[in-house]
């Protein structure tokens, strides 16, 4: 049995499609990420996982209870981790989490060592009797997590949970993630970092305008750009007003440009690049920089939309 | 289970709040406590009451500028001369302070009481050494301790009227009302009108003008007028600020809204019936818990008798389905908790004024009355007036039963917009 099975599921908001027939699969005890630029509808897919909404169309399967026909099954089985940090600022860390444990059926002693479980494994033992809304990000960020840890689900869908905060707190929940899936849970990991998708994932899903426009493995997506490589370069002034000519250029399959950084997947760096400094001189641009890369999860997106994955 | 935790978590977060806890359980304790303070004076003094002969001289007068309507002079005579207390004052005026020491000399009065002559506006200026003089006969020793006692309570009111309008401007404030100088005036005008009337009463009947004189601060009489008065402000003060904590304890599933821990607990394997009702149960529960405080505290801190305690439990009740089924009403119109604040200060505050809750202590005209009993506020504090005089059990039935029934009625409204909005 799949632990997520997401069936041709659709939203539609008023005459506008945030998700259009969307189709994953992740196994029991796999990491899968959700990879996708802004508004890709990755909150929205998850909103339907977690039954928060009602799908328009299509359905969803949590260890193999429908979201939409045995929510109360599904959901029993889920940890949902919001994007946005949902906890009462004026509760304790342990009152928040003795709350939310509460909430799925845990009493007594089970509770209070759960709390102790999660509390450890977020590394807030020590903070534990301070109200959350004293809290910084990141450790908001991490009881936010805990929350959804309470009751040892199965599945955990995980909403970016780690935008916006500090590089100690985002290692930290990087792997409390990796600890989480060692135990056995199957994990759902939405994120617009690529780094994040490519270090955790077991399988990546790449998602746009309310589509998976990619799925596989981190080497099996990068694959799909083949032999192209990617060219890095910096100018000194705002380069928009080249990009349909550097577009031009043959061997060039995607190219993305903001402020002075343009990101370039070209077939042969040897040809291109000349060619792309040509056009920049009739642009009236000057180079700062060139950088010739291997490709990563940011080129299979550049590769497959022409646009860039960015923050 | 999980509906009263839910509820148990709102009253936690409710009661640890400071704003909260102030607008329930502490503002109508404090200005209730500040109407006492005022006219604690009242209460101390002489042990029996002689007919008093005054003579009095007021020289006070305003000027252009003051905000005064009448000189304060004119009112602590006033309150000599009016016919409530002729039956045991007999006030004569004078034209001059050499004519009235002279009287107090030949003994054709027992106290003199001089009024100086710029006395409003050095009192009004904080200035406390301006005193009206009580001048008296060597031989009385109760008619001057009277005298003095009423001036000293009207001039204790006049204080803690200044007070009161200050707290009144401060909540409209929080409120989100910003009065303006004519609205102030006003208040104050209404403030003089209200305690001139008080004062009348005070003295209105010399039997328990003398009781009250008699019994020491603190003595148990339901009979007393000044806790009467007080009682019934108390209950006025007690429904409004529990109508506001219907309102306000139903705001918090604005704020969860907004907060995300509604939609949190949506992804839990529970109904979101269950959670609704839980969000419900916690403003009947803050109700209860805010009913029973302002009961106890209000009798053990003014001495106030409420009455039959079953009495008390059915107007309880009423207050609390009432109050509940209008939070949850009002609120289920709302949009979001910023919006609420506005709406609950001005509806509350409307359907309070129209309801007598700032002015249970009065006797209001008829046309007043008719519409006090298109508010549930009217209904609430209608039965808190039978609890308190001490009137039957079958007098309360038909307020009791109209509180349930617009209580209910607007619950179930309430609840069902909500239903359909959230779930
Ligand atoms: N309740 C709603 N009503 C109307 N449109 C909505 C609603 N929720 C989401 N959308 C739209 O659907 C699209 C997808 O939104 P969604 O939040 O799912 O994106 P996302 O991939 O999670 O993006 P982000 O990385 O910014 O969180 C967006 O264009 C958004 O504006
Ligand atoms: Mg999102």
């Amino acid at each position: 049995m799949n632990a997520i099975e997401v069936k041709n599921l659709k939203k539609s908001f008023g005459s506008f499609q945030a998700v259009k027939g969307v189709d994953i699969i992740a196994q029991q005890g796999e990491i899968l990420s959700l990879l996708g630029p802004n508004g890709a509808g990755k909150s929205t897919t998850i909103s339907m996982l977690s039954g928060l909404i009602a799908p328009s169309d299509g359905d969803a399967f949590i260890m193999g209870y429908s979201v939409t026909d045995q929510p109360k099954s599904a959901k029993e089985k889920l940890g949902v981790v919001p994007q946005d940090i949902a906890l009462y600022p004026d509760l304790s860390a342990r009152e928040n989490l003795l709350f939310w444990g509460k909430m799925y059926d845990l009493r007594g002693s089970d509770l209070k060592q759960r709390v102790d479980e999660v509390l450890e494994m977020i590394g807030l033992t020590e903070r534990q009797k301070d109200r959350v809304g004293k809290f910084s990000g990141g450790m908001k960020r991490r009881v936010n997590i805990a929350a959804a840890l309470m009751h040892k689900p199965d599945v955990v869908i995980m909403d970016e949970p780690t935008v916006g905060i500090d590089p100690q707190s985002r290692r930290h929940i990087l792997d409390n993630v990796k600890e989480l899936n060692r135990q056995g849970m199957t994990v759902l990991y939405t994120t617009h970092y690529m780094e994040e998708a490519a270090e955790l994932s077991d399988h990546i899903a790449i998602m746009d305008q309310g589509k998976i426009i990619a799925f596989g493995t981190h080497d099996e997506l990068i694959k799909m750009v083949g032999e192209q490589t990617r060219i890095d370069l910096t100018f000194n002034a705002e380069v928009e007003a080249i990009i349909p000519a550097w577009k031009e250029i043959e061997g060039v399959s995607g190219i993305d440009a903001s402020d002075g950084k343009v990101t370039a997947l070209v077939d042969d760096s040897n040809q291109a690049l000349p060619r792309l400094l040509e056009v920049a001189a009739q642009g009236g641009v000057r180079i700062l920089s060139v950088d010739i890369k291997e490709p990563n999860l940011e080129s299979v997106f550049l590769h497959l939309t022409g646009r860039a994955l960015r923050d | 289970m999980k509906i009263m935790e839910i509820a148990i978590k709102d009253l936690t977060r409710s009661f640890r709040s400071l704003f909260a806890v102030g607008m329930t359980i502490v503002a109508p304790l404090l200005l209730i406590g500040l109407i006492f303070l005022a006219f604690g004076g009242a209460f101390n003094g002489a042990s029996d009451l002689p007919a008093i002969s005054v003579g009095i001289y007021n020289a006070d007068i305003l000027t252009d500028t003051s905000i005064l309507v009448e000189p304060l002079g004119a009112n602590i005579r006033s309150m000599f001369v009016d016919e409530s207390v002729q039956s045991w004052i007999t006030a004569t005026d004078f034209s001059s302070e050499m004519s009235l020491r002279s009287a107090l000399d030949r003994r054709e009065i027992g106290v003199a009481i001089l009024i100086p002559v710029d006395f409003s506006e050095r009192f009004l200026a904080g200035n406390r050494d301006t005193q009206v003089l009580i001048l008296s006969d060597h031989t009385l020793t109760i008619a001057p301790q009277v005298a003095q006692n009423m001036v000293t309570a009207m001039l204790d009111g006049v204080s803690g009227g200044g007070i009161a309008i200050e707290t009144i401007l401060e909540r409209q404030k929080i409120q989100g009302v910003q009065p303006g100088p004519e609205q102030i005036t006003s208040l104050i005008d209404r403030y003089s009108a209200w305690y001139r009337d008080f004062q009348r009463d005070l003295f209105h009947n010399p039997e328990s003008a003398a009781l009250m004189m008699v019994a020491p601060t603190g003595e148990t009489s339901s009979e007393n007028p000044i806790q009467q008065m007080l009682g019934l402000m108390m209950a006025g003060q007690m429904v409004f600020f529990a109508f506001f904590t219907g309102a306000y304890s139903m705001m918090s599933i604005l704020e969860e809204n907004e907060e995300g821990t509604l939609a949190r607990m949506f992804t839990l394997p529970m109904s979101r019936t269950t959670i609704l009702t839980g969000k419900f149960l916690a403003v009947f529960l803050m109700l209860v818990v805010q009913g029973i405080v302002l009961l106890i505290a209000a009798h053990f801190i003014f001495n106030i008798q409420w009455g039959d305690p079953k009495m008390i439990v059915l107007a309880l009740l009423g207050q609390v389905v009432a109050a509940a089924g209008l939070g949850v009403l009002l609120i289920s119109f709302v949009k979001t908790s910023r919006q609420a604040g506005p709406v609950m200060g001005g509806v509350l505050t409307a359907l309070g004024m129209l309801g007598g809750l700032f002015t249970a202590n009065m006797n209001m005209p008829e046309a007043f009355n008719r519409l006090a009993a298109f508010t549930p506020q009217g209904w609430v504090v209608r039965g808190w007036k039978i609890v308190l005089s001490g009137q039957p059990a079958s007098d309360l039935l038909l307020p009791l039963l109209v509180m349930l029934v617009i209580g209910v009625v607007m619950f179930v409204i309430g609840a069902f917009r909500f239903q359909r909005r959230f779930a």
